[in-house]
């Protein structure tokens, strides 16, 4: 490959993003409620895959209970503005706090043994933090939180569904290029060493533990904002939005475009919440629409277990 | 002084003696290499140097501090840089990444640097870009650095790990059998590079080797083991007329 192809590879790759993007700032004046809302979930799931990616993409490390890190801000944002009257500006840092405190405990407990028990152990957190919002009558029980008010930005109430369409659009630019810069410096290739073989990258000095606690930390954060918005947009929490299900499909998003891979990612978490919708209203098959994606996915991982997302171009 | 002196080292697997009771010395800017049949526990003395393997009992010190119960990574921060006898490169990274693995060492930025990309952080990943470079052109395998390890020839794989270990410039370079697989004009560039190692770069190189002709021609000292005791220890020409390591190699 040549300068010129170099080049001209990274003009077109900045052409087609800026292009994408700015049909995306566009969208929302020719689409419909129904359509921004789709297109919201979506955004919503590329925050929680990109957060996830930095852990599982990056590291290698297998998070079994990422639901558990945006019900952490979600819930932290929920009973700061519910019980205490809080700001949602103000209950940000908390959030992220205390998603990087919890990460700090169960990460710091698991992540010197092998990187299998921390499957488990996710998995089991996850499990906690589910049955602890739903049995703890701050959280609001089983009913979980209803009616949180809407933020204010730049003096405009947040509450139609064009207002959250493109706060959430900001958000996953700031993740990407987060996770971008995290992924191009010295720490975020210490994280793709471990990935790739742990014992060689201790035998390059790089101090494995520490790192996939960092690793650990960062995406729950990620999580934790993701969940704090989520409230306020949602207004209404419950424990069921956090179960099992939804760490499995945050998961399945990040593995299905391609783990590690920002774009990659960015198309799994967007294939994830807008291919179920496309079926929604052919008959038969959108009532099977559920099992037709489970096939669609099975499908895709035997014949593409590098996810969907091209690998990256290289000189033979 | 002696750069590294191991004292009385012991290594047991649950009732197999791997190494036991050996002692040696490494000379500050030597070559030395590490000899004996299969299963003599030549692998298993670089794991208990590196801290792969926590040694049963005994004592390595190395540049006067004990090594004994250190991670692995504390140990390649003292110096001690090694290479993998099966190699073991980072597969789906280019050799380019692999090899800035290696500045990882001596460079130190942060999740910080890394968001805010201060002038400093800059400033360290062209240094970290350049030591890379450097390496890369110097084992001859820079025109191969956009290719993923897994799609490099083996040759060319080994090149990237001594590479990866030159770019952490090591105080002690330990290679495991660096000469397995590879061709005879590969074995002979070899030799030079080793001499280079130390020549340019003042490295200590300790090695652990099967082919004898490689073995003769690049070290200055060899230690001999043999159902991991040491059963003799000298230059390449002492070494190879003594009668108990020909025993060793041939059978009585």
């Amino acid at each position: 490959m040549g300068l010129i192809d170099k080049l001209d590879n990274k003009v077109s790759k900045t052409i087609g993003s800026l292009a994408l993007l700015l049909v995306m700032v566009l969208l929302p004046l020719r689409v419909d409620n129904y359509v921004q809302n789709v297109l919201w979930n979506a955004m919503f799931y590329m925050l929680l895959a990109l957060g996830l990616n930095v852990i599982v993409g990056y590291c290698g490390l297998c998070d079994l209970g990422y639901a558990a890190k945006f019900a952490i801000g979600a819930y932290t944002t929920g009973v700061l503005m519910k019980s205490f009257s809080w700001n949602f500006w103000l209950t940000l840092p908390v959030s992220m706090l205390i998603s990087a405190i919890t990460a700090a405990i169960v990460g710091g407990a698991t992540l010197k043994l092998r990187s299998d028990y921390l499957a488990i152990v996710t998995l089991g957190f996850a499990e906690i933090v589910r049955i602890s919002v739903r049995n703890m009558s701050i959280t609001g029980s089983a009913s979980g939180l209803i009616a949180i008010s809407r933020p204010s930005l730049f003096g405009i109430r947040l509450t139609r569904i064009t207002h959250w369409y493109y706060v959430f659009l900001v958000l996953v630019l700031m993740f990407i290029f987060i996770t971008y810069r995290i992924r191009h410096s010295r720490f975020g290739r210490a994280l793709t060493y471990i990935r790739e073989d742990e014992d060689a990258a201790q035998a390059m000095g790089i101090n494995t533990t520490k790192y996939k606690l960092y690793a650990y930390i960062i995406g729950a954060v990620l999580g934790g904002i993701t969940g704090s918005f989520y409230a306020v947009k949602m207004t209404n929490i419950s424990p069921t939005s956090f179960d099992f299900t939804q760490s499995a499909n945050i998961l399945l998003a990040v593995i299905l475009g391609g783990m590690g891979k920002i774009p990659g990612v960015i198309v799994g978490a967007a294939f994830f919440a807008i291919f179920p919708e496309l079926f929604r209203d052919i008959p038969i098959i959108g009532e099977m629409r559920m099992l037709f994606f489970g096939i669609l996915l099975i499908v895709v991982m035997i014949t593409r277990p590098q996810g969907l997302w091209p690998e990256r171009k290289q000189r033979m | 002084m002696a750069l590294v002196e191991v004292n009385n080292l012991s290594m047991r697997f649950s009732g197999i003696v791997a190494v036991e009771d050996l002692s040696f010395e490494i000379e500050e800017g030597s070559i030395t290499s590490l000899i004996g049949p299969n299963g003599a526990g030549k692998t298993s003395v670089f794991n208990c140097m590196t801290g792969f393997y926590k040694a049963s009992s005994g004592d390595i010190i190395f540049d006067g501090q004990s090594l004994i119960n250190l991670k692995p990574y504390s140990i390649t921060e003292k110096g001690i840089i090694r290479t993998f006898q099966n190699v073991r490169l980072f597969k789906n990274l280019t050799a380019m990444e692999n090899v800035m693995s290696g500045v990882h060492r001596v460079t130190n930025q942060s999740i910080f640097g890394a968001l805010l990309r201060h002038p400093k952080q800059r400033r360290e990943e062209e240094k970290i870009r350049e030591t890379a470079e450097f390496f890369m052109n110097y084992v001859g395998i820079y025109d191969k650095k956009d290719i993923l390890a897994k799609n490099l020839s083996y040759g060319d794989q080994r090149r990237t790990e001594w590479a990866r270990a030159l770019s952490a410039s090591p105080k002690l370079l330990l290679l495991d059998e660096p000469a397995a697989g590879l061709n005879r004009e590969e074995k002979e560039s070899l030799v030079e590079l080793i001499h280079s190692f130390r020549d340019s770069y003042g490295i200590t190189v300790f090695f652990i080797e099967h082919d004898m002709e490689l073995v003769m021609k690049a070290s200055e000292k060899v230690i001999v083991v043999n159902f991991g005791k040491k059963i003799a220890q000298g230059t390449p020409n002492e070494v190879q007329n003594n009668p108990l390591v020909v025993e060793a190699y041939l059978g009585s």
